[in-house]
């Protein structure tokens, strides 16, 4: 803790005021319709502070779908680095989780975390609606948690994980052994 | 007036911080009556506040060609253009600072916030803001004329140019605002304009333009602006209760109750209008201000000379 008052009225703002910009980053569209759906009136995002901006320069969260392909991966994070700190990427539908079944074709990067940082995964083919909601939810209530507690650090070895903490010393992650907390 | 009683009046009430509070509630009712009349639950009523303190703690990216100094300076300019503004409206009872002429004074004070718009989407220098910008303009020099002429018409029929006598010849004479009706609906759909709402919206056309005169602009200089912008709907619908809306009691809060319901009637036509329309071109709204509106609002005027000669 021993933030401050106004750092805690920022945090607050942050996670209750998240609004969000949508990018295609080479999806078969399937994504970006329940994306779009997402924010009709019928599933009323606004209830959680959401509104969609047209510009990165007001956007917190970058909704991303689709695999990235060669051609969208410089627009990609050109419009990452436009985007103000603090700022979030989703990553919402399987080939943004992982490249889905576009993964290793000769156009196709990756996901979207091949590129830039991805904070929270949205799987499905096509993702639902509910599904899009939950996800930015679960990402405001990590947000929370991690404003609250500090970041946590990460070792690894190479590519491979070995330890994952909280600056107060809780073990979040840890190799061989069961994930001991969420 | 005292030195002191004169910075509590500027500063606090019915100054800078009641603006400011009052303007976060409009923006929380408009938001909120706009969702239910899309049959949806909308935000919660701290979600203006969120979005200030959240903007506040962002980081400013200044876009390498702008001019810094415009930059950040037009934010402020046009922020304090209408809290000043604020000052000479009726709130509760008389104005801070009334006198002779302060409805021009309004009038002119709250053109500087779109000249300020118009100047931040050219100095950020985005194509997008630059086309936001332009447009901005264009409709500008479509809605002031109308909006002009329908709250100078009242002022006309009461002899006037000071907005508290205006206020207190309509409360003597109260039937004399049916004669105003036209007048009003002019000043409803021009209001429309200025603060850049649908079916006139077209500075910020979200589907179209990515933002408009805005799209460079990105933290607490973004916070000030969306708060000029709330400033204004509390500054006029405070300026069109005082012209159009002729009540007015000695008991005090009789006369709080009649400033929260006539200003929260306003901004609910306004939000009926934003929520029923879609939005119009731009040679469409620029037409429609000088073909309908603006003929309108010259009938009224001469229509009030009129009637000034025969009740005198």
């Amino acid at each position: 803790m021993g933030r401050g008052l106004i750092r805690r009225a920022i945090d607050w703002g942050t996670r209750k005021s998240p609004w969000i910009i949508h990018f295609n980053a080479g999806s078969c569209n399937g994504c970006d319709i329940e994306v779009v759906d997402a924010l009709t009136p019928r599933y009323d995002l606004e209830r959680f502070g959401m509104l969609q901006q047209g510009t990165p320069r007001h956007a917190d969260v970058l909704v991303c779908t689709g695999a990235v392909t060669l051609q969208t991966r410089d627009r990609l994070i050109q419009i990452y680095e436009q985007m103000p700190e603090p700022r979030f990427v989703v990553a919402v539908g399987t080939c943004a989780c992982s490249g889905g079944i576009f993964d290793g074709c000769y156009g196709v990067v990756g996901g979207i975390d091949a590129v830039i940082p991805v904070s929270a995964y949205v799987p499905g083919c096509a993702a639902r609606p509910e599904a899009i909601i939950d996800g930015v939810v679960k990402l405001l209530t990590a947000l929370k948690k991690q404003q609250k507690e500090g970041p946590i650090v990460v070792k690894a070895e190479g590519d491979e994980i070995v330890k994952a903490e909280t600056l107060s010393g809780e073990v979040v992650y840890e190799k061989d052994k069961e994930e001991v907390s969420q | 007036m005292d030195i002191n009683s004169t910075l509590i009046a500027v500063f606090l009430f019915p100054g800078l911080l009641f603006l400011c509070a009052y303007a976060t509630t409009l923006e929380f009712v408009d938001r909120h009556v706009y969702a239910r009349l899309q049959n949806r639950q909308g935000p919660p009523w701290y979600q203006p506040i969120a979005d200030f303190l959240k903007l506040m703690g962002k980081e400013v990216i200044i876009p390498a060609g702008a001019d810094k100094t415009m930059y950040k300076l037009l934010p402020l300019v046009s922020f304090a253009a209408v809290a000043t503004a604020f000052l000479c409206v009726p709130v509760f009872g008389p104005a801070v600072k009334a006198f002779n002429g302060d409805l021009i004074v309004v009038l002119y004070l709250l053109t500087i916030p779109t000249a300020c718009f118009y100047l931040a989407g050219w100095y950020s220098t985005s194509i997008y803001a630059t086309i936001g910008s332009v447009r901005a303009l264009t409709q500008l020099f479509s809605y002031e004329v109308p909006l002009f002429m329908a709250l100078l018409a009242p002022a006309m029929l009461a002899g006037s140019w000071s907005i508290t006598e205006i206020s207190a010849y309509y409360t003597a004479n109260p039937l004399y605002v049916l004669f105003n009706l036209p007048a009003l609906v002019v000043a409803l759909l021009a209001v429309q304009g200025k603060l850049e709402r649908v079916p006139f919206d077209l500075p910020e056309a979200e589907t179209e333009l990515a933002g408009g005169t805005f799209v460079e602009y990105s933290g607490r200089y973004y916070a000030m602006f969306r708060m000029t912008v709330d400033c204004e709907l509390v500054v006029l619908s405070a300026l069109i209760a005082a012209i159009f809306v002729p009540l007015s009691f000695d008991i005090w809060w009789m006369e709080v109750l009649c400033f929260f319901i006539s200003t929260l009637l306003i901004v609910f036509v306004l939000t009926f209008i934003r929520a029923t329309m879609p939005r119009v071109r731009i040679d469409q709204m620029v037409r429609f201000c000088w073909i309908y509106l603006t003929p309108l609002a010259m009938a009224q005027i001469i229509l009030n000379l009129f009637l000034r000669g025969v009740v005198g």
